[in-house]
C-alpha cells in the first residue's frame, strides 16, 4: 500500500513576490553532447549525433540574443561534462547574467545510479562549481529521472531548489528526516519545446499552443515554466523556432502582472515567504 | 440515425463529462517512479480533480470521477471529500492495469471495491477499465461484486443493456465511450492539438450527437502531461459545458445517474 498524504491539497491562489499575478520562469536545458553520447561514442558524433553540437555552435547563441531582445534573465542547467567541453558557451550565459543551474555530470539517469548517485551528484556539483567560479544551488534531472534518494542528496549539498517535477502550479518545499529544506519549483510539459519538436510538431502550432496555455496560467495566478533547448533537433535554436520563444516571451510580457524571475530568485522567495507549503520528501 | 432515437422524458441528448484521475499509479503499474517527468500523476492529486471538482460544482453539473485503488490510497482525504460534496467515484483498476490479467484479475477488482467501499462508506456501482482492456470474465466478476455498469465498451453510441454469458442483464448498463475522439489523450498525447482545436473538435461531436438525439460521453484525465487537469485544458471544458448548456433539451447525468435511468427505461435501450 502506497503512503497517503496527510491533508487535502490546496488550490487557492497563494502570494506572489511583489503581488505579481504570475511567475514566469525562462529556462534552457543546455544539453549538448552528453545527450547524444548517452547513445553513442565520441568517435560517432556526427550526422545524426550532431544536433547537440548544433546547439552550442548556433542555437544557443540565438536564445541569448532572444532574450537580451527581450531583457530576460533566464536560468540555464548545464550537464557537467557539456560545461567543461563548452567554456565559452558556459562564458556567454554568465556574460548575460543568467543563473546556471547542475543537471547531472554526463547526463545520467538518476533513477538508477544506487549507491554512486551522491557521488556522481558531488563530482558534477564540484566540476560545475570549477566552471563557473561560483557554486549552482539549482538542479533539474537529466530526461527528468530521479531516484526517492535525489532531492535528499541535493539538500545535503546544500541546494536551494530542484526544478524537475511537474505535479503542481506552485511552488513547494520539501523537507528530510533531518529538517533540510529544498524547494521545487515544477515544469509544465505544455510549455517544454521538446514535447512538440520531438514528435515534428511545426513551431506555428506551439506558438499557438504557448500563448493558449500561457492565457489561462495567467488568470489562474499559476507558476508558468518554459523550458527550450539549443539543440537542432528537439530543441529552439533553429531561427525560426528562436523566433517563437522570442514572440511567446513577449507575448507573456505584455500582459499585466506578469512577472519574469530566475529559479534561484523564485526559490529563495519562496522559501522566505511561504513556509506553510512544506512536506516530507516524495514517495518514489 | 436522425431523429430515431428517442429518450425518456423529453430529453433530447444525454451528456456525461466525466474525470479519469489517473494518478501515480499509471507510472508506478509500469515500474516508473512517480518524480520528475514521470510525476504528472501527482498533479492529478494535488490540483486537477480539486480543479474539476471546482469547475463542475460551480457550473451545476453532476460528473463521474474514476478512481484506480492504488490512487484512491494515495489520495484518501480527496476521495472522501469529493464523495461528501456528491461527486460520483467510479472504480478504474488498481495500478490502472492496462495489460492481461489473467488469474491476478478478481483480486485486483476486488481490492479497488474494497478500498473506495471502505473511503466512502458505501461502494462504488459503476466501473470504467483502465486503458479500455476487458473481457467477459470482468464482467462476470463485476456482476458478482454488485455493479451497475460499464463504461468501458467502444461497441455502439448509445447505453444499451449489458449480456453476461448470453444472458441480457436487466440490472447492470453499458454507457459506452470512444478513447479516439472524446477523450483528451489523442489530442494531448499523439496530435499535440493546440486546447481551442480540440474545444472546436469536441463541439462538432456534440452537434452531430444532438442532432441525432443522441448521447454525449466526454472522457478527460486530471493529470497534467497528457491531461487536462491544467489550466487551459480545464478551461476549454468549461466552455465545452457552457456551449452545450445552451442547447434546448440537455440533460447532464452521472454516469452512476444516467446508468440508473437507463435501468429504469430499460425497453427504450434495448
Amino acid at each position: 500500500m502506497p503512503a497517503s498524504t496527510s491533508s487535502l491539497p490546496r488550490l487557492a491562489s497563494p502570494r506572489w513576490p511583489g503581488n505579481a499575478q504570475c511567475v514566469v520562469l525562462v529556462t534552457i536545458n543546455f544539453d549538448a553532447e552528453s545527450v547524444d553520447l548517452t547513445e553513442t561514442r565520441e568517435e560517432n558524433l556526427y550526422g545524426r549525433y550532431s544536433y547537440g553540437r548544433y546547439g552550442m555552435r548556433a542555437g544557443l547563441a540565438r536564445l541569448l540574443e532572444a532574450f537580451a531582445n527581450t531583457g530576460t534573465k533566464a536560468t540555464v542547467f548545464v550537464p557537467a561534462t557539456d560545461a567543461q567541453r563548452h567554456p565559452a558557451a558556459l562564458d556567454a550565459v554568465l556574460q548575460g547574467g543568467h543563473e546556471i543551474g547542475a543537471r547531472g555530470h554526463a547526463f545520467e539517469d538518476h533513477g538508477s545510479l544506487g549507491e554512486a548517485e551522491f557521488e556522481t551528484l558531488q563530482r558534477a556539483h564540484e566540476a560545475l562549481t570549477t566552471a563557473c567560479g561560483h557554486a549552482p544551488v539549482g538542479w533539474r534531472a537529466p530526461r527528468g529521472l530521479l531516484s526517492p534518494a535525489t532531492l535528499g542528496h541535493l539538500a545535503r549539498l546544500g541546494y536551494l531548489y530542484d526544478a524537475s517535477f511537474e505535479d503542481d502550479d506552485w511552488p513547494y518545499i520539501v523537507r528530510d528526516d533531518d529538517g533540510r529544506r529544498l524547494v521545487e519549483l515544477p515544469q509544465f510539459q505544455p510549455l517544454q519545446d521538446a514535447t512538440f519538436y520531438e514528435p515534428r510538431h511545426s513551431h506555428v502550432r506551439v506558438l499557438k499552443t504557448w500563448k493558449e496555455e500561457f492565457d489561462a496560467m495567467h488568470a489562474e495566478g499559476t507558476l508558468v515554466t518554459l523550458t527550450v533547448h539549443p539543440r537542432g533537433d528537439y530543441g529552439s535554436g533553429r531561427a525560426a523556432r528562436a523566433r517563437v520563444v522570442e514572440d511567446f516571451i513577449g507575448y507573456m510580457a505584455a500582459r499585466p502582472g506578469t512577472r519574469f524571475m530566475t529559479c534561484r530568485e523564485l526559490a529563495s522567495w519562496w522559501l522566505d515567504n511561504q513556509p506553510g507549503t512544506t512536506e516530507g520528501m516524495p514517495p518514489g | 440515425m436522425k431523429g430515431r432515437y428517442r429518450w425518456p422524458d423529453g430529453v433530447r441528448c444525454a451528456v456525461c463529462l466525466t474525470v479519469d484521475f489517473d494518478g501515480p499509479s499509471h507510472e508506478t503499474g509500469r515500474k516508473l517512479r512517480p518524480l520528475g517527468a514521470n510525476s504528472v500523476g501527482r498533479y492529478s492529486g494535488r490540483c486537477g480533480m480539486p480543479r474539476y471538482m471546482e469547475l463542475f460544482e460551480r457550473h451545476g453539473v453532476p460528473t463521474t470521477f474514476f478512481m484506480p485503488g492504488f490512487d484512491a490510497e494515495c489520495y484518501p482525504e480527496l476521495v472522501q471529500e469529493a464523495h461528501q460534496r456528491g461527486f460520483e467515484i467510479g472504480s478504474h483498476g488498481y495500478l490502472h492495469e492496462s495489460w492481461e490479467l489473467g488469474d491476478e484479475e478478481a483480486g485486483l477488482l476486488e481490492r479497488t471495491h474494497d478500498i473506495l467501499t471502505g473511503l466512502m462508506g458505501t461502494p462504488p456501482t459503476g466501473w470504467r477499465s483502465p486503458s479500455g482492456r476487458k473481457s467477459a470474465r470482468t464482467m462476470r466478476v463485476l456482476r458478482r461484486l454488485g455493479y451497475r455498469y460499464d463504461s468501458s465498451d467502444k461497441d455502439h453510441d448509445l447505453p444499451y443493456m449489458v449480456e453476461i454469458d448470453g444472458q441480457r442483464q436487466d440490472d447492470m448498463a453499458e454507457l459506452p465511450s470512444s478513447a479516439y475522439s472524446l477523450d483528451d489523450f489523442p489530442f494531448y498525447r499523439f496530435s499535440m492539438t493546440p486546447p481551442s482545436e480540440v474545444l472546436e473538435h469536441w463541439k462538432q461531436e456534440f452537434d452531430s450527437l444532438y442532432h441525432e438525439n443522441g448521447y454525449y460521453m466526454l472522457m478527460v484525465h486530471a493529470r497534467s502531461g497528457w491531461g487536462s487537469g491544467t489550466p487551459a485544458r480545464a478551461r476549454i471544458v468549461e466552455e465545452l459545458i457552457t456551449y452545450i448548456k445552451r442547447h434546448e433539451g440537455v440533460r447532464f447525468f452521472s454516469v452512476g445517474g444516467l446508468a440508473d435511468w437507463v435501468r429504469e427505461n430499460h425497453a427504450s435501450f434495448d
